[in-house]
């Protein structure tokens, strides 16, 4: 049986069509992947859900009205009023660790971006470091 | 081909064609180096820098570049998008077949290429369509290119591919052969399926990238406001926590998109909020709570913002059952978790095999007091899931509760959309079973599961068949073989066609075997040999029984005989008989017993022929039966399907009815003695039956041959009295004893046995008279060595029989018994 083995291509489009890829549809991919990251933290710490829920009880008991005497009602008064303190502190606390992950990523995906658009760089800025013969002293 | 075609430019120069060599230059080993000469840029650099070497700077830049061709590779070679409406067809060739093209391709040389990459390699595995196959259909001359390609062009367009890949490229390359109906035919295969298969690819491709995408399922927070439920957790299962941690791989399937959507409607309306699937068993109504389950916890997905997030937990009645055995247990048990579901906020209850919580019986017990008041209230969400037989049995005892309930129906899925359900289910079973399955298996599933699994609606039964195929795959592949095994193993039918020797030298010589136990009566066994050899070898109708045949003719002459030769010889033994004496089915409720549920009468027709299907129907008396049980009978002997009390429809196909009948008797015997031939009032004969209305035209019209046995002749009965003998010497085999009979024995013996009312049938008992008794006396006596043989006289015959008198008697006897 005869197989077919890859042809030629043209050196040329090879370096062409890598920077016109990296500096185009590479950065945009690159773009997305910090995006989607970003996204699957906000959804994960559900900062909106926390925020609008924030004096909710938390992990309730018992809902609804609660009938009988009062002591009873007031039983249930205080455990809703101290499930939603819990709940606040808690909820609170998953905001601030959210608004910080979420904040470092998007710290790191702009580094992540910088250094994306530097990349093609690195073998000319290497060369000249290398010419120059600087070498860092602590090293 | 003789059609004129466009031409279609392949630009080998263009910059994608370009990019796709590179990427297939680009392989996995290639990757590999490149990845580790960066790592290694990367060490000498940062080792010559520790030694003060500037020279270390440069490797460092230099390691940027394997990394950066590989992030190419990745993120745009190995999956080359199309060109947005590129007039050349190098715009819109995949990648993998692009990279490997020539400067002028030929369709052969696209075979082979075709060959080399996964899509064809997919169908080779599942069509059974290989490289070998393609190249031999595929031209070598450059100029049917531009025919391959506008090809490949519309079948793209007709299966909604973006490109034109190895898949689309194979079936091009099948339709361009002038006869690849025929071609496809030898694989059991046709256009039809090879778009299927297209489809079936593009969609596993789909699933690969849509696993790969994150899904945002509500986050940490998202149960946080809602009541904690222990007990809920204990004795229900949340279907939401599976599909949150795993995903769901199901297809998504017309007939279940709509009762999805009415499901939702119904859940996030006001007021009653309760609803109830009701559909036959298999059809897939759990599968539509896992998939509602699934899109409430999709962030993104279109639903009442009052039902995002929802968890579904789903009550198995039995496991309740018998967690809460005592009484009253239950129902304190069902009302804390349903207590504890309503506090929560955010839960559905699902009760599956919900008929099971409101009747009373073994493992079952009745709720409804309990769940009515719920029910009608409306403030918490509750879905049942039942058939439609137990609904309606329901609702016949409680409208009230079905009143509280939204029904809505969950139909049997359409033979493509249970293909596409096999199709998603392969991808478990394979890895279940470590096997592969042809395509043509899962034709042959729904085809077969149709016609012989009665329990399951589809996709269910078909679902079942294909799984109880893996047991015989042959060498880890299943196919269409392997289900037909599954299903004549299972079932105890014969599906395929003929292929043992054996089985082949046996159809070939029916008439043979059949008249080695009866006499005469060519005609008939003829018939029902044809009948035979066609669904053997394929060629027969396959939606109607293998054939339907009315012997008429007198009693005694070989009707009943004909029926059980044929079940000995071909089915495997006369108890493959379904017999059905019609005398006892003459009032129009005897309809119902034909029909009846095999729970309730194992002894029904449709029961009977539920459980052995391959048989031979005898429907003895026909001209006996009362004339609605006849009409009962139109039907199945038309389309070979026969619904029973459940409406399930149980099938015939595999089944040979001959009914018998009497009628006209005296007719036939009067007509031979007259010296006519069968054949020259044989259409007289069948319009006396029609006009003196003992059977209806319409009834008679419905076999395939209507065929009258003829009173048998002396030198034909003196052949009967041999197999009788040959009989009684099987008999008498045991005891080492044979036993031979003198001609003019024998014809004393036919004088004396045949009654021209009765037929051979009186002879039997006054051979089995005349010759058992003498064996038995001499072997009394002790005048029988074992190994001899017993040699029987006129005269012992007569004196055994004492005269024609005693003869006469017996038949007398035989008559009055009858």
């Amino acid at each position: 049986m005869v197989y077919y083995s890859v042809s030629r291509y043209n050196e040329d489009m090879f370096l062409a069509g890598i920077m016109s890829w990296w500096y185009g549809n590479g950065l945009r991919l690159r773009l997305g992947m910090i995006g989607g990251r970003i996204a699957r933290t906000n959804d994960y710490f559900s900062i909106g859900l926390l925020a609008s829920t924030l004096f909710s009880p938390y992990r309730q008991i018992s809902a609804g009205k609660v009938s009988g005497p009062l002591s009873l009602q007031l039983r249930a008064f205080v455990d809703r009023l101290i499930s939603r303190l819990i709940g606040a502190v808690v909820r609170t606390f998953m905001i601030v660790f959210g608004v910080v992950a979420i904040s470092l990523q998007a710290i790191g995906g702009a580094v992540v971006v910088f250094f994306w658009l530097l990349i093609p760089l690195f073998p000319v800025i290497g060369l000249l470091l290398a010419v120059i013969g600087w070498v860092p002293p602590w090293l | 081909m003789g059609t004129t075609v466009a031409v279609e430019v392949f630009n080998y120069r263009s910059a994608r064609a370009e990019k796709a060599r590179i990427g297939t230059n680009l392989t996995k080993s290639w990757v590999m180096v490149l990845g580790v000469c960066m790592v290694l840029l990367l060490v000498a650099g940062g080792a010559f820098l520790v030694i003060q070497w500037p020279i270390g700077w440069a490797l460092i830049g230099f390691s940027v570049i394997p990394a950066m061709i590989v992030e190419w590779k990745n993120g745009e070679l190995a999956n080359l998008a199309p060109v947005k409406n590129s007039t050349s067809i190098d715009g819109v060739l995949s990648g993998d077949i692009l990279g490997l093209l020539s400067h002028k391709p030929t369709p052969y040389e696209v075979a082979t290429i075709v060959g080399q990459v996964y899509g064809g390699q997919f169908f080779g595995a599942r069509f059974g369509i290989g490289t070998g196959f393609l190249q031999e259909i595929a031209s070598q001359e450059a100029k049917d290119i531009d025919g391959l390609w506008q090809e490949a062009r519309t079948i793209a367009q007709q299966t909604g591919s973006s490109t034109l890949s190895a898949v689309v490229l194979l079936v091009a390359l099948v339709r361009r052969h002038p006869k690849y109906e025929i071609l496809l035919a030898h694989l059991q295969l046709s256009n039809e399926d090879l778009l299927q298969g297209i489809a079936w690819h593009n969609h596993l491709k789909d699933l690969i990238i849509q696993q790969a995408i994150p899904k945002r399922t509500g986050g940490v927070a998202r149960d946080w406001s809602f009541g904690w439920i222990p007990t809920l957790s204990r004795f229900g299962h949340n279907l939401s926590q599976g599909i949150g941690n795993h995903g769901l791989l199901s297809v998504k399937l017309e007939a279940h998109e709509e009762a999805l959507e009415q499901l939702i409607a119904t859940l996030g309306a006001k007021g009653s909020r309760n609803a109830v699937l009701v559909g036959p068993t298999g059809v897939g109504k759990t599968e539509i709570i896992h998939a509602l389950a699934e899109k409430l916890l999709d962030a993104a997905a279109a639903v009442p913002a009052d039902l995002k997030f929802r968890q579904i937990f789903l009550l198995d009645a039995s496991a309740l059952i018998a967690a809460a055995p005592g009484r009253g247990e239950l129902e304190t048990l069902i009302m804390h978790l349903l207590g504890e579901a309503y506090s929560a906020k955010n839960i559905i209850i699902c009760l599956d095999n919900a008929q099971l919580f409101f009747e009373e019986g073994l493992g079952s017990v009745d709720l409804s007091n309990v769940l009515l008041p719920i029910l009608e209230a409306g403030r918490l969400r509750i879905i049942l899931t039942m058939d439609e037989q137990r609904y309606l049995q329901i609702s016949g005892r409680n409208a009230q509760l079905t009143n509280a309930l939204s029904r809505i129906n969950v139909a049997a899925a359409s033979r493509a959309e249970t293909i596409k359900v096999m199709q998603d289910q392969l991808i478990t079973f394979e890895f279940r079973h470590d096997v592969t399955y042809m395509y043509q298996a899962l034709s042959e599933a729904y085809r077969l599961s149709e016609r012989y699994i009665h329990d399951l609606a589809m996709p269910g039964r078909a679902l079942k068949l294909l799984e109880a195929a893996a047991g015989y795959a042959e060498g880890g592949l299943v196919t269409a073989h392997s289900v037909q095994q599954a299903i004549e193993k299972t079932m105890d039918v014969k599906v395929g066609v003929a292929s043992g020797d054996a089985e082949r030298e046996k159809l070939l010589n029916l008439e043979t075997l059949i008249h080695a136990r009866m006499i005469n009566q060519t005609r008939a066994v003829a018939v029902v040999s044809d009948a035979l050899r066609r669904a053997r070898a394929g060629v027969r109708n396959q939606n109607r029984p293998i054939g339907t045949f009315l012997f008429l003719g007198p009693t005694g002459v070989g009707k009943t005989e004909l029926a059980k030769a044929l079940a000995e010889v071909y089915f495997g033994g006369e108890d493959r008989i379904i017999r059905l004496d019609m005398n006892e089915y003459v009032s129009s409720d005897d309809v119902s017993r034909l029909i009846a549920d095999g729970a309730d009468d194992s002894t029904s027709l449709t029961a009977r022929v539920m459980k052995q299907p391959f048989s031979v129907i005898l429907l003895d008396e026909i001209e006996k039966a009362h004339p609605n049980v006849l009409t009962t009978f139109l039907q199945l002997l038309d389309e070979g399907i026969l619904r029973d009390v459940k409406n399930r429809e149980v099938s015939f196909r595999d089944a040979i009815i001959i009914a018998t009948s009497n009628a006209g008797a005296d007719r036939i015997r009067e007509q031979i003695e007259r010296g006519l031939d069968i054949e020259q009032f044989e259409g007289q004969f069948i319009d006396e039956l029609i006009s003196t209305n003992q059977f209806r035209p319409e009834f008679l019209n419905r076999f395939d041959e209507i065929v009258m046995f003829r009173p048998l002749k002396k030198d034909e009965l003196i052949q009967v009295v041999d197999l009788m003998l040959a009989d009684v010497n099987k008999t008498l085999a045991l005891q080492k004893v044979s036993v031979k009979v003198s001609d003019e024995a024998k014809v004393y013996l036919v004088d004396s046995g045949y009654d021209p009312r009765l037929g051979a049938r009186p002879m039997r008992r006054v051979v089995q008279r005349a010759v058992e008794n003498t064996v038995a006396k001499q072997m009394l006596s002790g005048t029988v060595e074992p190994g001899s043989t017993i040699e029987i006289s006129l005269e012992e015959v007569q004196k055994i029989l004492g005269n024609k008198l005693a003869a006469d008697a017996i038949s007398a006897d035989l008559t009055l018994q009858r």
